[in-house]
């Protein structure tokens, strides 16, 4: 087990930047995703932890240990490919032994972690059968158990539940959460599903174009996105972001939106989009839950009145697109009361609104850290 | 097909039953190749078949097919078995294939293991490395019996006094032999165990590095085992082959010193246009074709259970 430091770390590949000037603490133990979109940089970030790519600038380090210079062999990580990686010539034993034999652990010992490992991963019925005869399911389990048996001091996880069906994901998330509880074991794990870092990770690490976004709990991530990309990436359904100019009349801040609607700023959020005086085309934040139908609950909430176009279910909810002038703004229909077509006044609470620099994608304002 | 059939009044003829049939139609389609095939493949296996139980030489003064005249039974049959000079030549064959073979494997398989890796100029390495096999090997022959001369670059550069004979010498004349042999088909192994070593899947290789395993290790326990198929098909054709070397040595050697480097096709060529023994030529040829093609069925019957 050990901690990570990945140092202003840099990446390029001819011209091409994929990863830029990335910084990144992983505590002892602690289970950190890297979370953002395809082609973002997560993999090759994980790549340069593990040494199958080199690093251009910066250093990693494990335990403040430099890792430069040392082979792919002696990193002593666990590594599961999003593929797995199976050794399909080879039996499930010899594939869950193999990390162990090339150690040179004696025989005996083998068995022993081998069979108790296999019970660990439900896969000691098939031990001695080839490991192209599994099921992907158990191909998992078994990437998953050849790496954990040699006790590695980081796991990594490329996308290992992106191929597996629904029913087995769900399941395996769970099961990945109490692996990890049981080895103790620090883990990153990559994936572009929200859901998957949401539910596993103590803390996520968002990289967009091999930028860090923000580094956080998934809480803080979602309750308080840095920037604007944060606050788009996360959460399902999305948060209403809507862009558009700023101007001052007398007393009255407004943002004047893009495709029409017009937002007059009131309470924190007000406050929060004057804090920089410079900023001229901001973008206005909002999720889906948090506005509301019905009475206003506070002075500094803002009205709008919205025609409802599509009305979509969600499970036990209903999803409300309401259009004001051309923006569209969409919300949970918490009343069930809402028709198509019809003309109604909803609310946006100015404590939960996010002010956003359109420009730089900044968060403005106090709740901002 | 049902429609016209349905319209135009139906043919009883053998040919209108070969329109409707796949089957039929097929058998015309490839009669003429199948005839072919059999007159340049089969008639002349039954005629060395039915040559090589007679005493009949082109000297004999009858035609080939008369040669029942001259009948033999099974004689050629038992005299090779008791022929010092053909089991010479074949010891002399089997020779090259266990000196040249496994060296060509080796070096072949080093070769393509460091192909293996991108490194700069590689593609330039790539295309020289193969021109050996290329040359046409009679040529390759006359390359190394310059090269080979008392007084050639071989000597030259090895400071040997030029009265110190390679393609002369009763030991030296094999292995100069076996030294371009080697040198003309290591690239073919190496291209087909660089194939072969190619289609092992590179992430299970990391994955491999990444549990610890030293590339020696993995190179054993992944590499090889997933090679084992392209591994005998290389050794088998490159042990066949062995049987076919001709050029090289006609034009190095000539089979000699003396019989020193006659091989099994210098032999059968010699037998054949020099002592005109044609019959017995027969004979041996078919022991040979015999023998080769278990070997190659034993080989691919191997091959063909590991990859169940």
């Amino acid at each position: 087990m050990s901690s990570i430091q990945i140092r202003n770390v840099t990446k390029r590949f001819g011209d091409f930047t994929a990863v830029d000037d990335l910084t990144l603490e992983i505590e002892e133990g602690e289970f950190a995703a890297l979370l953002g979109p395809s082609g973002c940089g997560k993999t090759t970030t994980m790549n340069m932890i593990a040494g199958i790519e080199d690093v251009t600038e910066g250093s990693i380090l494990f335990d403040e240990q430099e890792l430069s210079g040392t082979r792919i062999q002696d990193r002593n990580i666990g590594f599961v490919f999003q593929n797995y990686a199976i050794f399909t010539h080879l039996s499930v034993y010899k594939n869950l032994s193999y990390g162990l034999e090339v150690k040179k652990v004696a025989q005996g010992e083998i068995e022993r972690r081998v069979k108790a490992m296999a019970d660990r991963m439900s896969i000691s019925h098939r031990l001695d059968q080839p490991a192209a005869s599994l099921s992907v399911n158990e191909m998992q389990k078994l990437a998953i158990g050849r790496s954990a048996i040699v006790e590695p001091r980081i796991f990594l996880l490329d996308e290992p539940l992106s191929n597996l069906d629904a029913g087995f994901r769900a399941y395996m998330r769970a099961e990945l959460k109490v692996l990890q509880h049981e080895f103790g074991q620090t883990m990153i794990y990559v994936t572009h599903d929200q859901i998957e870092a949401m539910s596993l990770a103590d803390k996520i690490a968002i990289i967009d174009e091999g930028k860090l976004m923000q580094y956080g709990t998934p809480l803080d991530i979602y309750n308080s996105p840095d920037n604007r990309f944060v606050a788009h990436f996360i959460g399902s359904p999305r948060m209403n972001l809507i862009d558009g100019e700023l101007s001052q009349e007398k007393d009255q801040l407004k943002l004047r939106a893009n495709d029409g609607a017009e937002i007059k700023l009131q309470g924190q959020v007000k406050s929060d989009f004057a804090s920089d005086g410079k900023v001229q085309r901001g973008s206005f934040g909002i999720r889906p839950q948090d506005i509301y139908f019905g009475k206003q609950r506070s002075d500094s909430d803002m009205k709008m009145d919205g025609t409802v176009e599509v009305l979509e279910r969600v499970g036990p909810k209903r999803l409300a697109y309401l259009q004001v002038s051309e923006t569209r703004f969409i919300a949970f229909d918490d009343q069930d009361q809402l028709k198509v077509g019809d003309t109604v006044p909803f609310y946006l609470p100015s404590a939960k609104s996010m002010a956003f620099d359109l420009t730089s994608g900044r968060r403005l304002g106090g709740a901002a850290k | 097909m049902s429609d016209k059939s349905a319209n135009t009044p139906t043919k009883d003829g053998y040919w209108a039953k070969v329109a409707q049939d796949g089957n039929k139609m097929g058998f015309w389609f490839v009669l003429p190749t199948v005839l072919l095939l059999l007159f340049i493949v089969v008639f002349p296996l039954f005629m060395q078949l039915y040559l090589s139980v007679t005493w009949w030489t082109p000297l004999e003064g009858i035609p080939w097919y008369m040669a029942w005249e001259v009948f033999s039974w099974g004689e050629n049959y038992w005299y090779q078995l008791t022929d010092p000079r053909m089991w010479g030549a074949l010891w002399r064959t089997v020779l090259i294939m266990i000196v040249a073979v496994p060296a060509q494997f080796f070096l072949g398989m080093a070769l393509a293991y460091l192909f293996l890796e991108q490194f700069p100029g590689r593609k330039m390495f790539y295309s020289i490395m193969l021109t050996p096999m290329m040359i046409v090997p009679a040529v390759v022959g006359l390359m190394f019996y310059l090269l080979f001369q008392g007084t050639g670059p071989v000597n030259a550069h090895l400071g040997l006094p030029s009265n110190f004979s390679w393609l002369t010498d009763v030991h030296r004349a094999m292995i100069s032999v076996i030294i371009a042999d080697i040198w003309q088909w290591t690239p073919l192994m190496f291209l087909i165990l660089l194939a072969g070593m190619l289609g092992v899947p590179s992430d299970q290789l990391l994955a491999a590095r990444l549990l610890g395993g030293s590339n020696w290790q993995n190179f054993l326990k992944i590499i090889i085992p997933r090679m084992k198929t392209v591994i005998i098909i290389a050794l088998v054709l490159r042990a066949v082959e062995c049987f076919k070397i001709f050029d090289l040595v006609y034009i190095m050697t000539k089979g000699g010193p003396g019989v020193q480097t006659e091989t099994i096709s210098i032999f059968l060529y010699k037998l054949t246009f020099a002592e005109l023994e044609w019959a017995y030529v027969a004979a041996i040829g078919l022991t040979i074709l015999f023998v080769l093609s278990v070997v190659a069925a034993k080989g691919l019957s191997y091959m063909a259970k590991k990859d169940t």
